[in-house]
């Protein structure tokens, strides 16, 4: 197998793949976000409650390729007990670095697992997708 | 407990066979290349490149119109193409073989055109579970616009049609059955000679989406006595854009043209146009002239190998490959029916399809994963789409073997 898939499929990113944080549905969430990719059929839905604007708590679940489920794990990881804003300006430095061509963009640990993928195009929408979504949520809230 | 290996019974000269095929010859990702995804476009054999290639440098020329050479030339050779394609599917007359730009084409041709004539508001068209999009959509589309409603034939969980349901589903307002003759993601042999008699005594006439059939099995329309039998060039080695609608000519008689243009007219003026006979009625623009001497050459190739060759060695392909999959530790294939093609869909326990289909790419290995355009049939079984490994004649055991391999590697570094 090549060392650039070894990179994707790092064990971070497994590890998020085999023990997703916050992994729970919640009829009672205060908003559930979809994420949906018609395209592979991966969809998540992410469980928000909101409160001095701040993410107050976070879960997902859903079904999703491992790059998928990993980076929406990692999302969830990262956004829990953010702010507003705070949390949006994570989401776009995460967006930004994977369209960049920069090396090492400074980015967490968990976030730079991802960088990899940029190798990957075709994965890339795996990576992007519940982080568009959240995104989206944020800017509209 | 030990697990009978399956002969491998081998009924084709593969050496020989596969140096026809030169893209098989070329690595991917470091490794010899595996090719498994044939029911999604075949390969092409040397005869088909180089067919186009003498027909581009010593034939080309408009077909139907010129008084010089080489035109009458070019139209030669496309009317051979299709003499050619009629023989090869049994069609009694080739004012009955129409080309097309694929299976796609062929359903919505029949769609717009036999449902503009013969569907009345509560009419009823019948497909099943297992069909393909593109013999879904132009059925609901042709619905939407005369007032008609589809009808699903249920399947069972095997992936069968349920033969019981028929008799109530055939009811007197069904104006069409449209099904497919095998599935692209089950790889299930639907009994169409069955459904098309069931269906004539009821008046009803019959189109098969023979997409995955015609590179696998003999079809002689007039045997299965079909209205309406469609199939894509691309999938039975012959060259993408091409592809064959074959109708009873009672039916396109009553049907209008589909596209208007040039060629399919008799005489133009501006306040009325009358029709070219067929097949050119169908035929508006300049066809594929390319493509139809192409598929042609296809033909000519299937039938040098056989098609009985082709059905054992395929058959022995597809019971290799079950059983050897069947050995790893979760994986459950999706689609059992008891009469198949050489397609096997597959999931493995808590594992995506796209990841699975992403490391065996890396090992040289390409299958189709996803939802394989039936997306009502993965809602059904309740997934959101398949691992699948189709194979062509010029596949080999090894390929097989490559296969078992890689998914025992992706599985031992996902799980
Ligand atoms: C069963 C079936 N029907 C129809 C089609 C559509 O064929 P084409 O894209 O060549 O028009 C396919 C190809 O994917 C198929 O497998």
């Amino acid at each position: 197998m090549s060392e650039k898939l070894k990179q994707l499929y790092q064990e971070l990113i497994l590890q998020h793949h085999r023990h997703p944080v916050h992994f729970e549905k919640r009829e009672d969430a205060g908003a559930v976000i979809e994420a949906y990719n018609p395209i592979c059929g991966d969809r998540f839905q992410l469980y928000l409650d909101m409160a001095d604007e701040k993410i107050a708590r976070i879960s997902f679940y859903g079904y999703g390729c491992a790059i998928s489920k990993a980076a929406t794990s990692v999302l969830v990881s990262q956004m829990d007990g953010q702010g507003v804003i705070q949390a949006a300006q994570t989401i776009e430095r995460f967006l930004h670095a994977l369209q960049s061509t920069e090396e090492n963009p400074i980015l967490e640990n968990e976030l730079a697992a991802f960088l990899p993928a940029r190798q990957f195009p075709e994965r890339m929408q795996c990576v992007t997708l519940s982080w568009e979504a959240l995104k989206t949520f944020l800017a509209g809230y | 407990m030990a697990v009978a290996v399956h002969e491998k019974k081998q009924v084709l000269d593969m050496a020989a066979l596969r140096k026809d095929f030169p893209i098989l010859e070329r690595p991917m990702n470091g490794r010899p290349m595996v090719f498994l995804d044939s029911a999604a476009s075949s390969q092409k054999p040397i005869s088909v490149l180089q067919t186009l290639d003498h027909y581009y440098r010593h034939t080309h020329a408009n077909v139907h119109r010129g008084v010089y050479q080489l035109s009458q030339e070019a139209t030669d050779a496309f009317e051979a193409a299709r003499r050619t394609i009629a023989r090869f599917i049994h069609a009694p007359t080739d004012k009955e073989v129409l080309f097309v730009r694929g299976t796609t084409e062929g359903i919505n041709l029949v769609a717009s055109s036999y449902g503009r004539s013969f569907l009345q508001p509560g009419d009823e068209i019948l497909i099943s579970t297992m069909e393909h999009h593109s013999n879904i959509v132009p059925w609901q589309m042709i619905a939407e616009q005369m007032g008609a409603r589809i009808k699903v034939w249920p399947i069972t969980p095997a992936g069968e049609l349920i033969w019981e349901a028929a008799d109530e589903l055939m009811g007197p307002k069904v104006k069409i059955v449209a099904i497919t003759h095998i599935s692209n993601a089950l790889g299930t042999i639907n009994p169409v000679k069955d459904i098309i008699e069931l269906a004539h005594s009821r008046g009803i006439p019959v189109l098969l989406d023979g997409a995955q059939a015609i590179p696998h099995l003999k079809v002689d329309v007039q045997a299965l006595d079909v209205d309406f039998y469609t199939f894509s060039g691309h999938k039975m080695f012959g060259p993408t854009g091409i592809g064959i609608l074959y109708g009873k000519e009672k039916w396109l008689d009553q049907m209008p043209p589909y596209h208007g243009g040039g060629e399919m007219i008799e005489r133009v003026t501006f306040e009325k146009t009358t029709y070219n006979e067929l097949p050119h009625k169908f035929e508006a623009g300049t066809p594929d002239i390319s493509g139809a001497v192409g598929l042609a050459a296809a033909v000519d190739y299937m039938e040098s190998i056989g098609h009985e060759a082709i059905g054992q060695h395929e058959h022995a392909l597809l019971e290799y490959a079950t059983e050897q999959l069947l050995g790893i530790d979760g994986l459950r294939i999706i689609g059992t029916a008891a009469q198949k093609a050489s397609v096997i869909s597959f999931m493995v326990e808590g594992l995506h399809p796209y990841d699975i289909g992403a490391l065996l790419d890396k090992m040289g290995i390409a299958v189709r994963t996803g939802h394989h355009c039936t997306q009502p049939l993965m809602d059904w079984y309740g997934i959101p789409g398949t691992v699948r490994a189709s194979f062509a004649f010029y596949n080999s055991f090894e390929d097989v073997e490559r296969l078992v391999e890689g998914v025992k590697r992706a599985v031992q570094m996902l799980a």
